[in-house]
């Protein structure tokens, strides 16, 4: 899942990045409202962390004009303010959630997650998938019952396509959820991870559609 | 007196001023009306004299007396007499008494040398008298008429009496007026006295000065200036304590953030070390912010005052500044230069503060130049400045500065957004100004004494 993090302070900031990254997620990181602002429209996020108190473009004016522009998102907020006011201006602006400084990584973690589910339509904690299940929070797979283990990629290219049961997923695509700018990618990347699910979970479990991407089917 | 009420004081003070004026003027009166009674009296005693002296008393005969003392007890009677306690009495040129009048007359004393007025004790209880002495015409005989002081004094103070009841009525009216309207005139101090005792520790609404005399009013007036100026004081030290709280949230988080980083590490060594690199920098960036805020609220509280100013010793000051910071110029290739010439624009104030302003002005020349950029610190007779070239500030930032808590974005992490308020605020207390200039890539602060 691609997270786009914008963060002006660069402790805060990096500790997200480094942090997100290891609990699964492929985080973009701006220290700069313009930069973050443009973001959001050059690469396929499943959500955003915002920091309310940015020094040059101010965060709730980002918001507010992603939204007027059909941005939808999921976006987090980050304040600094401790005063109820400040939450009720950024929900009411389009913002899905907040947290306030200081927080927990662990916490933005699992609300992230959430926001992430919920703005798929998928509430259940656990997806199932004929034979298979797999644990969004604890990110495991079970196949007939069985634990199997997936790398970090593998994991969040079976969780994305579990999501989007039915539908086409574009290598491009697939590629751009998986990987933030820093990282390289290799041009047979996203391939590799499938024949990886494959060999790991079973042959059938996603189909590929030559020249056009990957399906998974019910 | 002094543990007093001022109402207390006031309603004495009128009362015994009251009673004073009232008392004096009824001795006066009394004493003018027994001056009037003397006078009165004393006519009254010389004409009867005079018409007994003109009587022949050579032919009195032994029962005389007796008859005029029947006849007298006949009229006693039918008349409105009073008794004015006089007394008659005639003497013979031996001093035998040949007639009187039965009554007081009886008991006179005879005084051969006496003639005129005499005020003498008489025969009976030893009263004292006033008696006039007369010789008769023909000079055989002393005539002697005479009064008892004591009526005289009874009929002075029956006199003053009269006219001194309705007196008292209206002293009474008097000291009740003045207990009332001071009362009354007080209230609004009392009133006061309420408001301020009923009031909440946070409460500085001003005074209301409606219905409240002229003289108290000025008093009022500089009440509530000072309510205003420790509200104000208030508001600014709260809101110096929710900035604090607030800007030490951010490094708390980061300390967090990364903490939990480190710990996710696992055996993945650079991001654990990197981690915890990046805690440490978080701690410095919390004891600078303390650092500052304890200096800050040292400088707004006024706990520095003029009196601890001393003459300063620039060289040294500068000297210590420059080695402090060099390292860190150096480590960015940035050259320190500094030119100072006697005399100075100030010579006196607190050093340690001097040197914490130079310290901030050139710890934030350092910071916001790129590398290799000149930082010049110049000291003369005008002005202290600290100027850099290379700086790596925008324009909407610049307007910003010097704002309590403000930091430019990002790239600075160990900033405490509160360096020049603590430059502006020592600047200020030594009656100097702070203006920053901009010029192309070089940025300016100077210090300048305030005209």
């Amino acid at each position: 899942m691609r997270i786009l993090l914008i963060e002006d302070d660069r402790l805060i900031g990096d500790g997200l990045n480094v942090g997100l990254n290891r609990l699964g997620f492929t985080t973009d990181w701006f220290q700069n409202g313009e930069d973050g602002y443009e973001a959001l429209s050059s690469a396929p996020y499943d959500a955003v962390v915002l920091d309310l108190g940015l020094p040059d473009k101010d965060g709730l004016s980002i918001l507010k004009d992603w939204r007027k522009n059909k941005h939808n998102e999921p976006v987090l907020i980050l304040t600094a303010q401790g005063d109820v006011d400040q939450r009720i201006i950024g929900l009411d602006s389009g913002a899905d959630d907040y947290l306030s400084k200081p927080f927990a990584l662990a916490e933005v973690a699992a609300r992230l997650k959430a926001l992430i589910r919920r703005s798929s339509n998928c509430l259940v904690p656990e997806i199932r998938y004929k034979d298979i299940v797999f644990h969004p929070d604890t990110k495991t797979v079970e196949k007939e019952g069985k634990l199997v283990v997936l790398a970090p990629k593998e994991l969040m290219l079976l969780e994305l396509m579990l999501m989007n049961r039915n539908k086409v997923m574009s290598k491009d695509i697939l590629e751009n959820k998986l990987y933030s700018w820093d990282e390289e990618v290799q041009s047979n990347a996203v391939e590799v991870h499938i024949h990886h699910i494959r060999k790991k979970l079973g042959k059938g479990i996603i189909k590929t559609i030559n020249k056009i991407g990957y399906i998974m089917e019910d | 007196m002094k543990d007093l009420s001022l109402k207390q004081r006031l309603i004495i003070s009128f009362c015994v001023v009251a009673i004073g004026i009232w008392g004096g003027s009824a001795a006066l009166s009394w004493y003018e009306s027994r001056e009037y009674v003397n006078e009165f009296y004393d006519t009254y005693q010389l004409h009867l004299a005079r018409q007994l002296s003109t009587a022949d008393w050579s032919n009195i005969k032994p029962g005389t007396q007796d008859r005029v003392n029947d006849l007298i007890e006949e009229l006693e009677d039918d008349g409105e007499d009073e008794d004015e306690a006089l007394g008659l009495a005639v003497f013979d040129k031996n001093g035998e008494m040949i007639f009187n009048d039965d009554e007081d007359g009886k008991y006179f004393v005879f005084n051969p040398k006496a003639s005129g007025f005499v005020n003498q004790p008489n025969g009976h209880k030893g009263k004292m008298w006033r008696i006039i002495w007369m010789k008769s015409v023909d000079g055989d005989y002393t005539i002697a008429v005479g009064q008892e002081l004591k009526y005289r004094n009874k009929a002075a103070t029956e006199m003053v009496e009269e006219a001194v009841g309705p007196w008292i009525i209206g002293l009474a009216i008097l000291l009740l007026a003045i207990i009332f309207l001071v009362t009354k005139e007080l209230r609004p101090l009392k009133r006061i006295t309420k408001n301020l005792s009923s009031r909440g520790a946070d409460d500085f609404s001003p005074l209301s000065d409606k219905e409240i005399p002229q003289e108290i009013k000025p008093l009022i007036s500089s009440m509530n200036e000072l309510f205003d100026k420790i509200d104000k004081m208030l508001v600014r030290e709260r809101s110096f304590i929710s900035d604090a709280a607030h800007e030490l949230r951010s490094p708390l988080t980061a300390m967090k953030v990364q903490l939990e980083v480190a710990e996710l590490a696992g055996d993945d060594k650079e991001t654990h070390e990197k981690a915890l690199a990046n805690l440490t920098q978080g701690l410095e960036r919390v004891s600078r912010l303390v650092e500052q805020l304890l200096a800050l609220s040292r400088l707004e509280s006024n706990a520095i005052r003029y009196k601890e100013f001393a003459p300063l010793d620039w060289a040294s000051i500068m000297d210590n500044v420059n080695k402090e910071q060099k390292q860190l110029a150096e480590e960015k290739k940035i050259s320190l230069t500094s030119e100072i010439s006697e005399p100075y624009f100030i010579n006196e104030g607190q050093s340690f503060l001097w040197s914490l302003l130079l310290r901030n002005l050139i710890d934030n020349a350092i910071k916001y130049s790129k590398e290799g950029a000149d930082i010049r610190i110049i000291l003369n007779s005008e002005k202290l400045s600290v100027s850099n070239n290379k700086i790596t500030l925008n324009s909407k930032n610049i307007a910003r500065l010097g704002e309590r808590f403000f930091r430019p974005a990002g790239q600075n992490i160990n900033g405490s957004g509160l360096g020049l308020s603590i430059v502006k605020k020592i600047a200020r207390l030594h009656n100097c100004e702070m203006q920053i200039t901009v010029q192309g890539d070089i940025f300016t602060v100077t210090i300048n004494r305030v005209e």
